[in-house]
């Protein structure tokens, strides 16, 4: 007769504030960009930014496209 | 006809004063297939992000124009072929529609 006696986990969610992207993503502005990719070069989860789906593929497909002309650093590089 | 959006990464090494008229030359193949170059900005030397065939700068242009995909992707392979021309990307920016901000304002 065990009964469940754990408390059901309450998942902790965090409140990320929206980023504004207000003039749109575009792989030529790399200070943009920049928020959403971290020291390392990687780029961002949606749940550390906030973004919605539809901005993240915009923003993955940017820097990609920035990494390429060698705007934004590949992940890894620099050490 | 489509638009069109050209990014080249030039050698450094070239003087920047002869940049606008080689730019000029690589752009004739469209202005004599029957396309337009609507919009040529030259950034100028710019650091790399990382090193491109040993090379720590760049000097960016891009370059807006309408052209059949044929003409674009000609004028791509004969910047491919030039050794000054250390990367080029071609991009068509309305291929890739951004969402309304409405939706957005709704979810927040």
């Amino acid at each position: 007769m065990a009964r469940n006696t754990r408390k059901p986990v309450i998942k902790k969610v965090k409140p990320v504030k929206r980023p504004v992207l207000e003039n749109g993503i575009n792989y030529k502005d790399t200070a943009t960009l920049r928020k959403f990719i971290s020291d390392r070069g990687k780029i961002r989860a949606r749940r550390v930014t906030g973004v919605n789906v539809q901005e993240q593929r915009l923003i993955a497909r940017a820097v990609k496209n920035a990494r390429e002309m060698a705007l934004l650093p590949y992940s890894g590089s620099g050490r | 006809m489509r638009q069109y959006e050209l990014m080249i990464i030039l050698d450094p090494e070239v003087d920047e004063r002869t940049v606008a008229p080689s730019l000029d030359k690589f752009l004739s193949v469209i202005t004599t297939g029957g396309g337009t170059v609507d919009k040529v900005d030259i950034w100028g030397k710019r650091r790399l992000a990382f090193e491109i065939a040993k090379r720590t700068e760049g000097i960016y242009a891009v370059v807006d124009l309408t052209a059949t995909p044929e003409l674009a992707k000609e004028l791509d392979r004969q910047l491919g072929l030039n050794e000054s021309v250390l990367r080029t990307k071609l991009i068509r920016p309305d291929a890739h529609r951004q969402p309304k901000r409405r939706a957005a304002a709704k979810a927040s």
